[in-house]
């Protein structure tokens, strides 16, 4: 996710690396680093402040107990954590009965923090963030129509191929082959942009 | 060289799609595929960035202090052991000796934590964090408990309640350090728990408590009092 991934991909591995050797402090700069796209991601899939910092919570207590296992083969500390942020979130989704309950905004950059609010982050990493994600959002929505959709279904909403196949009136197959051609251009089109 | 198919499959595998059943097998495929395994770690990482495309927030800063609050506390808890829910009732016998099983690891497990408490206080001064488990007495709730990590060079703690429900109106649950040197217990201020009847807090006695014996949450009037009268509730030692 940084504009230099490798380095930054290293660094949060040698954070992990002193998590999983009960360093607080580590604990706290990847806290820092990465609460805020992970309670964005709650945020929009559960749409409720309250249940996305208990979730945020929950996740971060799993990085802490869980560094020890991490895989750097398997992915990156940022997908990791986005999965798990994930998993996490569906969990109470299921425990609810309900579905996603995605927070339709604007796709602009709207940066907001509570009233108590007080991560500090340098101008360097929040502009460092920001064209990440603008970079993320700029190949997201020049993927063809179909292909977003269906991946964003999938990502943010949890439906599954054949939720999603019922939703969009299409055979299954399509939509698989949507999901699949869209992952694969995203991957691709950020790796060389 | 990875058939459509298999993509198909590795594009639901980094999404969480695939129901248990076809993760598992697609999983055995993994094991045996190098190239089929570097396909998904790059689909996986596609999935992780599409996180960025969310409305970008910050949390309040309010829940870091609670997770490394949280997390103060881990350090030295007691893990529960992992239990699975048995598909049928268990005879006795079966539990008498799951029973014996546990107490018997659960001792070697307080004997190895109690030991690794101790290298860990020995080597760093600032890790010198002392605990109490608080149990209820009437009119508490009988499973209403708390937990104090106190740190008695800093003078400062942090307290975890669960299971207590809020009180009357007009009314204060208050936390008391009690003192072998001092005549009455001290207070460590007004502990307010949520609906869900669960508060994590930090404190500070009002005076200085460097013989902590014991620590108890009475029900005082709304605010709290200087010196404690109200009935307790939940009180322990280390």
């Amino acid at each position: 996710m940084a504009e230099t991934p490798t380095t930054q991909q290293m660094l949060d591995q040698e954070m992990i690396a002193r998590i999983g050797r009960r360093d607080q402090s580590a604990f706290s700069a990847i806290y820092d680093r990465l609460s805020g796209p992970l309670y964005s991601l709650a945020m929009k899939m559960l749409g409720d402040p309250a249940e996305a910092q208990d979730a945020l919570q929950d996740v971060f207590l799993q990085i802490w107990s869980r560094a020890g296992s991490y895989d750097p083969d398997q992915s990156s500390v940022f997908s990791w954590t986005v999965l798990l942020t994930r998993s996490r979130v569906i969990d109470r989704l299921r425990a609810r009965g309900r579905r996603s309950r995605v927070v339709v905004a604007s796709t602009e950059e709207t940066p907001t923090a509570a009233a108590d609010a007080s991560t500090v982050e340098s101008a360097a990493d929040t502009a460092e963030k920001n064209d990440e994600a603008a970079r993320v959002r700029y190949v997201l929505t020049n993927l063809p129509s179909e292909q977003r959709e269906a991946i964003e279904m999938a990502f943010f909403e949890h439906l599954s191929h054949h939720e999603i196949a019922a939703r969009l009136g299409q055979p299954l197959g399509t939509v698989k082959a949507r999901i699949r051609r869209g992952l694969l251009k995203l991957r691709q089109r950020l790796s060389t942009l | 060289m990875i058939s459509e198919e298999q993509q198909d499959q590795a594009a639901l595998y980094a999404l969480g799609l695939l129901d248990s059943d076809e993760d598992a097998a697609f999983e055995s495929e993994l094991r045996a595929n190098a190239e089929l395994r570097d396909l998904v770690r790059e689909l996986r990482e596609a999935a992780g960035d599409l996180a960025l495309t969310a409305p970008s927030l910050l949390p309040p800063a309010s829940l870091k202090e609670r997770v490394m609050g949280e997390i103060a506390m881990e350090t030295t808890r007691v893990v529960p052991m992992a239990t699975r829910r048995a598909p049928f009732s268990w005879v006795p016998w079966a539990i008498a000796a799951a029973l014996a099983v546990f107490c018997g690891l659960l001792a070697l497990d307080r004997v190895r934590l109690e030991r690794q408490l101790s290298d860990i206080r020995a080597a760093d001064p600032l890790m010198q964090t002392t605990f109490y488990t608080l149990a209820p007495s009437a009119p508490a709730p009988a499973d209403a408990k708390a937990t104090v990590a106190w740190q008695p060079g800093r003078q400062t703690g942090v307290i975890r309640i669960s299971n207590l429900p809020a009180p009357q109106p007009g009314k204060d649950y208050q936390l008391w350090a009690v003192d072998a040197e001092h005549k009455d217990p001290i207070s460590a201020g007004v502990v307010r728990v949520d609906k869900s009847g669960v508060a994590q807090v930090r404190f500070k006695p009002v005076e200085k408590a460097e013989h902590v014996k014991a620590f108890a949450i009475s029900l005082e009037r709304e605010g709290g009092v200087p010196k404690k009268k109200g009935p307790i509730l939940l009180v322990g030692t280390a």
